[in-house]
């Protein structure tokens, strides 16, 4: 699939950072804004697949190849169950409060909240990513 | 009793399921070939120890609970357990085990092995959720996971016919979902709470007829209603079920016929007594009725091996259905008849097609006219497809007559006897057509072609023996099935122990 | 506040029409997607609170709970819709790979012309 003109590119090289930091806010900020895991590894997906249709599919495989997505898939799930086995491990029930509560309003607070988005945002942005490498592998090989 | 087990037989699928993808990658690096086989296997183990050490505190009359993350309900999530429960978890992960075995014979040639056991084991993940679970939003999110790894798994061969069955299946399965999500939003508008015991605690008062059933309550539970019995297959809303089972890979469709089965009867099982308690006896008896007749009747007409079993188990479900709804009519028979055809039905049912993939994989072909004489070839798999076609006919002394005499008499019992002599009917009518289809495939002349087939490999033999073994010791002794389903119909009926033993005892 | 649950009911009746009546593949997955945006419309409807604010406890607000817990509206239904969004995004995406492979199998999006297993 090839990329496409030199506008769309430079601009999407520009934004890219930008739309990457506000995804990763969206998933840190999970407990004290409207928002989460869900959305914010949407939005980090979302900044990633607009540089894969502006430069082409053959060199966003250098870069973000199908096997660093499944990898990525792979690491947030079982980041999510360990995290839930945690609690079965200090002895109360799964999925159980083990991380400190902070103040109102602070970034390290809420309990396992925090890593369990963090967990959510990876596995979801890599999802994401696969689905949509997964869809781009089945029309293109239908090209050939 | 292993602590934490309830929430473990549910992690321990899931787990191995996110990890299946990275046992894939380093199999291919370190060129170990089986080693997703094995690892599934051993997932699915452990799983059923699990489920075996939690079922004698259960069978005590003692209904295990599991807070989720230490919040007692109603406010938080919990898992319930009861003699259902344990009846419907210990076939999931029995017959689950059995699948995984076969599976690991007849998907030897296939490439992505990692992804269809990753995709089984979210399935079966998925079907224990459901059993085990005492929160109606879990059921329906687990549910959605059951539904969608299934989507994925029948069409996981990609030739025409499985994308179009999965097709079907999709859209049919995602409209019955959605109705079930409409039915709980109702629900909780009316309510204000989300727990299986809390709802039938807030809605007793409509139970026993005290105050008029309002319009919201009603709406509710035709939605919830209409949702289960698209999931079970019911006529008329079984369309997606032949097309399905046709197109899939054949352990998919002992997968979906055996454990899938289990979970569409247990809301079946419990919808007349919790959460609404109103009375659905005649909707059940009457699609009970429908979907025997019909489903039978379109048998008789088929060529395809597996479209021929897969609308024998609309049939069979109907049997089920009208047993509990029997049961709604005061008949205890009925009940315990229906919870028992469910225990048989899926031994014998997963059976059968694993004899089809057996002579799938071996010859290429599954209709009746390409296939023929092979007894002499396959002795062990016509054997096994022989006690499965008489267990399924009822004929004594295998399991399938102790479950279908049981209904029998629960149909005189609750003053019916219509009911009877069309469950004979229909009994006489599957004989007919499995006597068909095993003289047409096993018997008779054998072409050129299939001359030199062998019998299928020990890993899809293991399996099928055992289920056998198991079809004609419930026959010989029905006391050990009694033992499993006496508990498990006793607690459904007994919705007040369940709500006092979740909520008091918490 | 009628208003919300009657578009609700209309973008349930519309996905449903379109799912009965249309006749391309690519226009059942976009009547299935109305459908349950209207069912998710219908559920955070039914958490509202006349005159309520979000339920989001800030600095200011921290100080008067009970005040604060019978303003707010209810999360919870918020919480399902998000669960059930996410669900329907997994459907959507196998949808739309089983109709690019229709596609290349039948070459027609027609549901009516996947007929090869009925023969």
């Amino acid at each position: 699939m090839a990329g496409m003109t030199v506008i769309v590119r430079t601009i999407s090289r520009l934004l890219f950072p930008f739309i990457f930091l506000f995804g990763v806010y969206v998933v840190f900020h999970g407990h004290l804004t409207p928002g989460g895991g869900f959305p914010g590894g949407v939005i980090i997906a979302a900044s990633v697949v607009t540089l894969i249709l502006a430069y082409g599919i053959e060199r966003a495989q250098e870069r973000v190849s199908f096997l660093s997505s499944e990898v990525l898939d792979v690491i947030g799930s079982a980041a999510i169950a360990i995290i839930g086995l945690l609690g079965i491990l200090l002895g109360t029930f799964f999925l159980q409060n083990v991380f400190p509560l902070g103040g109102l309003g602070q970034l390290f607070s809420g309990g396992n909240f925090l890593p369990l988005y963090l967990g959510v945002g990876v596995k979801v942005a890599g999802g994401i990513l696969l689905i949509f490498y997964a869809m781009l592998f089945a029309l293109w090989s239908e090209k050939e | 009793m292993i602590p934490h087990a309830p929430i473990l037989a549910i992690v321990l699928p899931l787990f191995a399921a996110f990890l299946m993808p990275l046992v894939g990658l380093l199999s291919k690096r370190y060129n170990a070939a089986k080693a997703c086989d094995w690892f599934a296997i051993a997932a699915m183990i452990g799983t059923i120890l699990l489920v075996a050490d939690m079922a004698p505190t259960v069978w005590g009359g003692h209904i295990l609970t599991y807070k989720l993350g230490g919040w007692s309900p109603p406010w938080g999530i919990n898992l319930a357990i009861d003699g259902l429960s344990i009846q419907m978890a210990l076939m999931i992960a029995g017959l689950g085990t059995l699948v995984i075995i076969y599976s690991a014979g007849y998907m030897q040639r296939d490439t992505r092995k990692d992804l269809f056991y990753a995709l089984t084991l979210l399935a079966i993940t998925g079907m224990m959720g459901i059993v085990l679970t005492g929160d109606i939003f879990n059921f329906y999110v687990f549910l959605e996971i059951m539904s969608v790894s299934s989507y994925a798994l029948i069409a996981f061969r990609r030739d025409s016919n499985a994308i179009e069955a999965g097709i079907k299946y999709l859209f049919i399965g995602s409209l019955g979902t959605s109705l079930i999500l409409m039915s709980v939003a109702m629900l909780y508008s009316f309510v204000g709470s989300l727990n299986i015991a809390d709802l039938g605690a807030k809605l007793a008062t409509y139970r026993e007829g005290a105050q008029p059933v309002p319009a919201i309550l009603i709406a509710s539970l035709a939605l919830f209603v209409t949702g289960v019995m698209i999931k079970v297959a019911m006529v008329p809303f079984h369309a997606w079920l032949a097309d399905a089972f046709t197109a899939a890979p054949t352990t998919i469709s002992a997968l979906l016929a055996g454990p899938g089965a289990v979970v569409g009867i247990y809301w079946v099982a419990r919808l007349p007594y919790l959460p609404f308690g109103l009375p659905v006896g005649i909707i059940l008896i009457s699609l009970g009725l429908l979907s025997m007749v019909v489903g039978v009747l379109m048998a008789l007409t088929q060529h395809d091996f597996k479209r021929m079993l897969a609308y024998h188990v609309i049939s069979q479900k109907g049997y089920m259905v009208l047993g509990i709804g029997l049961g709604t009519l005061g008949s205890v028979l009925g009940a315990q008849g229906g919870l028992f055809h469910l225990l048989n039905h899926s031994t014998y049912k997963c059976m059968l097609f694993m004899c089809a993939g057996a002579v799938l994989f071996r010859t290429g072909s599954q209709k009746f006219d390409e296939l023929g004489g092979l007894g002499k070839n396959m002795p062990v798999t016509a054997l096994t497809f022989l006690i499965g076609a008489l267990a399924i006919s009822g004929i004594p002394p295998l399991n399938g007559f102790v479950s279908k005499y049981i209904i029998y008499l629960g149909g005189v019992e609750a003053g019916l006897p219509i009911v009877t002599a069309i469950a004979v009917l229909v009994s006489a009518l599957t004989f007919a057509s499995f006597f068909k289809a095993f003289s047409s495939v096993f018997l008779g002349q054998r072409s050129e072609r299939l001359r030199e087939t062998q019998e299928a490999p020990k890993l899809m033999l293991f399996p099928m023996l055992m289920m056998a073994v198991i079809c004609v010791a419930i026959g010989l002794l029905p006391a050990l099935g009694f033992n499993i389903v006496g508990p498990a119909q006793s607690a459904a009926e007994n919705s007040a122990r369940y709500i006092s033993q979740v909520i008091g005892g918490i | 506040m009628n208003f919300n649950y009657t578009i609700a009911m209309l973008l349930i009746a519309l996905g449903f029409y379109c799912l009965l009546v249309k006749r391309n593949l690519i226009k059942l997955i976009i009547g299935l997607s109305v459908m349950t945006d209207g069912i998710h419309l219908f559920l955070i409807s039914m958490g509202y609170r006349t005159g309520g604010i979000a339920p989001i406890v800030t600095s200011e607000l921290s100080s008067n709970l009970s005040n604060f817990a019978s303003r707010a509206v209810d999360p919870l239904p918020q919480a399902l819709v998000l669960t059930s969004i996410v669900i329907n995004i997994c459907i959507l995406a196998l949808a739309l790979s089983l109709s690019i492979y229709a596609y290349r199998h039948y070459g027609t999006l027609d549901p009516y012309k996947l007929r090869r297993l009925r023969e």
